[in-house]
C-alpha cells in the first residue's frame, strides 16, 4: 500500500506546483498586456447612420496568449430603453503580438423612441461598456462599467423668428420667417427644412423651404421666404416645419404658432 | 534505569528530529509564499484583503502542516493530514466565492472566473484527503500486524 500512497503524494505535488505556477504567471503577466484605446472619431455612416468608431490597440508581452477578447458597448436611453449594442470580437491575440482593432457603434435617430426630443433637447444617454478576455485562453476575466455621456441636440433652440412682410404687389406679398438653432451635436448637419404656412382657418396659405449646411457646435441663422396671397393672409396661424437630413428624417412636422 | 534514560534520550531524539522536518518544512512553505507574493503583489494593489486572506491561508496551513509532522508516527498525523486538504478545499470554496471573484475598482466591476481553478484545486484537494484516508488504513493496518506479530 506504501507504493501506491507515495505515487499518490507524489501526482497530487506535481499538480499542485503546476497548478500554482500556472495561475501566478498568468495572473502577473496580465501587467505586460497593454490596452490603448484611441482618440473615438464621430461620423456618418454610407446609410446615414451616426457612427463611433473607437480605435483599440492591445499589445500581449506576457506569456501566454489572450483568447476571447471582446468589446461590447450598449447605448440606453434616459428610461433604460437599449438604443443600440455594438461588440468587437477578437479570438486570439497571440503573445508577442501587437493587434489593432476598431470599435464601432452606430446609431440610427429615426430608431430613438421620442426622437424629437433628442432632435431638440439635449440630454444625457447611458453608455455601458463591457470588456472581457480569457487570460492564457482558460481564466475568463471581464470589467464593466456605466459612464453618463452627454447627447448633443441637433437642433436645439429651434425658434422661427417674427415675420416679416415686404413686397406687396397687389395679389400677393412676400413673408420672410427668420430660423435659428444651434447644432450641438457631433456631427455636421446638411438637410433641408420645409415650412408650410396656415392661416387660421387652417388652410395652407403657402409653403418654401431652405437647405442648411450647419458644422457641429455652430449657431445657424437663416431665414426661408414665402410667397403669400393678400387675401388668404390672417394676422394669426400656423407653421409646419418638416426636416430632412441624411441622417434623419422626422414624419410628424412640427406644428409652431405665428401671431 | 540505563535502559530508562536511553528510551527518553531516543524519544527526545525522535521528537527533536520531528520538530526540525517540521521547521524545515514550514520555513520552506513560507518561502515558496514569498516568492509567489512578490508575483502577486500588483493584485494585492488593486484587490483590497487579497494579501491578507492568502496570509490567513497560509498561516492555517503551515501551523496545520508543523502540527502534522510533530504528530508523525500516530495516526493524529493523518487526521491532521485530512485536515489540512479538507482546510484547502473549504478555504479556496469561501475564499473564492465558489468560483466567481468580483471586485469594484471606482466605477469598474471586475469579475474573475475561477470556477476551472477552484475545480483542479478542488480535485487536488480531494486527493490529498484520500491519500490521507489510506495512510491512516495502512497505519492502523501496520499497527494491528504488528501487535499480532
Amino acid at each position: 500500500m506504501r507504493i501506491p500512497i507515495r505515487m499518490i503524494s507524489i501526482a497530487t505535488t506535481f499538480f499542485w506546483i503546476f497548478l500554482i505556477l500556472f495561475l501566478v504567471s498568468a495572473v502577473y503577466s496580465v501587467k505586460d498586456v497593454r490596452f490603448d484605446f484611441g482618440q473615438p472619431q464621430i461620423g456618418l455612416t454610407s446609410d446615414n447612420k451616426i457612427l463611433f468608431s473607437l480605435p483599440i490597440i492591445i499589445d500581449n508581452r506576457g506569456y501566454y496568449n489572450i483568447g476571447c477578447f471582446n468589446v461590447t458597448t450598449e447605448i440606453l436611453d434616459r428610461e433604460g430603453f437599449m438604443i443600440t449594442r455594438a461588440s468587437t470580437f477578437i479570438p486570439v491575440i497571440e503573445k508577442d503580438r501587437q493587434v489593432m482593432a476598431t470599435h464601432n457603434v452606430t446609431i440610427d435617430v429615426n430608431d430613438l423612441r421620442n426622437s424629437q426630443d433628442y432632435l431638440f433637447n439635449d440630454t444625457e444617454l447611458e453608455v455601458r461598456e463591457i470588456v472581457s478576455i480569457k487570460l492564457a485562453e482558460v481564466i475568463p476575466v471581464q470589467a464593466s462599467t456605466n459612464v453618463s455621456t452627454p447627447w448633443g441636440a441637433p437642433l436645439y433652440n429651434f425658434t422661427l423668428g417674427k415675420i416679416e412682410y415686404a413686397g406687396f404687389n397687389g395679389t400677393h406679398m412676400t413673408a420672410t420667417i427668420p430660423i435659428s438653432f444651434e447644432n450641438h451635436a457631433s456631427f455636421d448637419l446638411t438637410g433641408s427644412i420645409q415650412i408650410r404656412m396656415y392661416n387660421s382657418t387652417k388652410t395652407l396659405v403657402s409653403e418654401g423651404q431652405t437647405t442648411i449646411e450647419t458644422p457641429q457646435n455652430t449657431q445657424y441663422h437663416g431665414h426661408v421666404e414665402l410667397n403669400i396671397p393678400i387675401a388668404a393672409a390672417t394676422e394669426n396661424g400656423y407653421f409646419e416645419v418638416y426636416f430632412s437630413f441624411p441622417s434623419f428624417t422626422l414624419e410628424e412636422p412640427l406644428v409652431m404658432p405665428y401671431d | 534505569m540505563t535502559e530508562e534514560k536511553k528510551d527518553s534520550k531516543k524519544r527526545l531524539q525522535g521528537f527533536i528530529r520531528k520538530a526540525l522536518k517540521a521547521t524545515i518544512k514550514g520555513v520552506l512553505f513560507y518561502g515558496i509564499y514569498f516568492v509567489l507574493s512578490m508575483f502577486l503583489a500588483p493584485v494585492s494593489e488593486i484587490v483590497p484583503g487579497f494579501q491578507q486572506m492568502i496570509e490567513v491561508f497560509v498561516m492555517v496551513y503551515i501551523v496545520l502542516m508543523i502540527i502534522g509532522e510533530l504528530t508523525a508516527g500516530t495516526i493524529f498525523h493523518h487526521f491532521f493530514n485530512g485536515a489540512k486538504a479538507l482546510f484547502v478545499i473549504l478555504y479556496l470554496i469561501f475564499a473564492l466565492n465558489g468560483g466567481i471573484v468580483g471586485i469594484t475598482i471606482q466605477n469598474v466591476n471586475l469579475i474573475v472566473d475561477l470556477h476551472l481553478f477552484l475545480v483542479v484545486a478542488i480535485l487536488l484537494g480531494l486527493l490529498g484527503f484520500a491519500k490521507s484516508v489510506l495512510q491512516a488504513i495502512n497505519f492502523l493496518n501496520e499497527k494491528t500486524e504488528h501487535v499480532h506479530f
